[in-house]
């Protein structure tokens, strides 16, 4: 199972890399006569209100929400890192005060904010703006949860039998994070990349469906499930529901990979 | 003069505390050089806090420590963080109570070993070196050895190897806290041989941290018995078993099985 959702993934991330290759037409050639055009030779999944191909929308937006989730989750990491490595020193109060500020960040209804910034913006943003600063604010806001769990890791390595035991034989306290502490924390970043990564294509998901993720005419899983919102024209065009389709089976496959090999499905 | 014949290697006097909450009340002790003295108390009475307070590592616990402390003459107290590393391992050598605990399980028997060395060495010690060490602590100092993750020793052998690495650069004065606790009977009369011969051998003098009174009694000149933060009884284990002078010794000579110390 594990073996599969793998090769369904890198297959995606394949097909999305090759987009330029793959897709027949540019993400916005509008074929101004043909739009809402059903499945045909010519357009595999039919096109769009205004004539745009959707099946090369859709590798095109795939690689965006499939290449850029990743991106976001590792700002959040480094950040959280870069956080919680001060959180742990014994400078008083400063642990104090990054944990007050990730309790606040953890508070906040980042939504809201989301809204708020994307109505400062003008309507007419450059698409390339807008999907830096969907994934850019993705990335930045979701520091907190990881850096909890950064901190906690590095408050038990401090209470750690081998720490002190590396203390006591002279071991020089950077070589004792490099060699001792780094490991540790890694395979926790891993986790918490495999948690990011698909909460972050949701959450551009459910902008894009509100509006407010990536702007026209760029493709993203978001603004390509818009059309979900018209019953009337998926029902003359049953591939609308692919992008869709094909967000549930990449989740399917990045939530199996998150299981232990030993107790996945 | 040969100062280490006059001067302990170790002599100490402080208080520490964690906040305002006191656990060691004016510890005192002296150990000369190549002597083993052991400290028994049961846990909670500060043994671990005495230990962490000798190698100047009680603050990375959040404690602090106020008085004296002298490794072979020198002040301790005070040593800023650098100088005090350059003592740790060096001078002072620490053998942790678990294997499972004190050894980072993912590291190979190599890297530990290297890692310990350059802690306080700038030239590269060869693989001979090594294995002459682990051999001196009955460890194999195969190359298939050398590249074992320390997880996948044996307690005792863990044990063998925390002995070697604090060992490693001859230190004066080694601190075994409860280095035996977690072994059965056979690897702690084992590890308890060993701790003798290497008195013997490098004539390092040894502090013995224990709840086991007779276990160590055997090895130690001098029993420091510590009870709720405080030293109440020393003197040698014969002395002790016969007529111990304080209440908690008292208890916890008349715990120990009849008969078991042969010179009582």
């Amino acid at each position: 199972m594990r073996f599969l959702a793998i090769a369904i993934l890198a297959a995606v991330m394949l097909a999305s890399l090759f987009a330029p290759r793959l897709a027949p037409y540019a993400y916005d050639a509008q074929f101004r006569e043909t739009p809402n055009a059903p499945a045909s030779r010519i357009f595999p999944m039919g096109t769009d209100d205004i004539g745009r191909d959707r099946f090369s929308r859709l590798l095109y937006g795939t690689r965006v929400s499939i290449l850029l989730a990743p991106a976001a989750a590792c700002v959040s990491i480094v950040l959280a890192l870069l956080i919680s490595v001060p959180a742990a020193s014994r400078v008083p109060g400063v642990g104090l005060a990054v944990s007050g500020l990730t309790t606040i960040c953890l508070s906040l209804p980042w939504l809201f904010l989301f809204i708020i910034l994307r109505a400062k913006l003008p309507l007419n943003t450059d698409p390339s703006t807008s999907v830096l600063l969907t994934f850019g604010l993705m990335g930045v806001a979701g520091w907190a949860w990881p850096a909890r769990v950064f901190a906690a890791a590095i408050r038990e390595i401090r209470q750690s039998g081998w720490l002190l035991q590396a203390q006591a034989a002279g071991i020089p306290p950077w070589r004792i994070a490099l060699l001792y502490g780094l490991p540790h924390l890694r395979s926790i970043a891993a986790a918490q990349f495999r948690v990011l990564v698909p909460a972050y294509i949701l959450s551009e998901a459910s902008l894009g469906l509100l509006g407010l993720g990536v702007s026209d005419p760029m493709p993203s899983w978001g603004n390509l499930l818009q059309d979900l919102q018209h019953p009337d024209i998926v029902r003359a065009n049953p591939w609308i529901l692919a992008p869709l389709a094909l967000l549930v089976i990449v989740m399917i496959c990045l939530e199996l990979l998150q299981s232990p090999p030993e107790a996945s499905l | 003069m040969n100062a280490s014949t006059t001067t302990p290697v170790l002599e100490y006097c402080f208080t520490a505390r964690y906040g305002k909450r006191e656990v060691l009340h004016q510890v005192a002790g002296v150990i000369q050089a190549g002597e083993i003295v052991s400290l028994v108390g049961l846990s909670g009475s500060g043994k671990s806090t005495l230990a962490l307070s000798l190698m100047g590592l009680l603050g990375y616990r959040g404690g602090i420590v106020t008085g004296s402390v002298r490794l072979e003459g020198r002040e301790l107290t005070g040593l800023s963080g650098a100088e005090m590393r350059k003592l740790r391992g060096k001078r002072i050598g620490y053998v942790p109570q678990s294997p499972a605990a004190a050894l980072n399980a993912k590291l190979r028997v190599r890297t530990l070993l290297e890692e310990t060395w350059k802690a306080h060495a700038t030239t590269n010690a060869s693989a001979e070196d090594f294995a002459a060490l682990l051999e001196s602590v009955q460890l194999p100092g195969t190359p298939d050895f050398l590249q074992r993750r320390s997880g996948e020793l044996s307690t005792g052998q863990g044990q063998r190897l925390l002995i070697a690495l604090a060992i490693m650069h001859k230190p004066a004065l080694l601190l075994a806290d409860e280095p035996t606790s977690a072994l059965d009977a056979i690897t702690q009369a084992a590890i308890l041989r060993l701790f003798g011969e290497l008195n013997q051998r490098l004539g390092t003098a040894i502090l013995f941290i224990s709840h086991d009174l007779l276990s160590v009694a055997t090895l130690s000149r001098r029993v420091d018995i510590l009870h709720e933060g405080r030293v109440v009884e020393s003197g040698p284990p014969a002395r002790i078993f016969r007529e111990p002078a304080h209440p908690f010794t008292r208890e916890l000579v008349a715990a120990l099985p009849r008969n078991a110390f042969p010179e009582a």
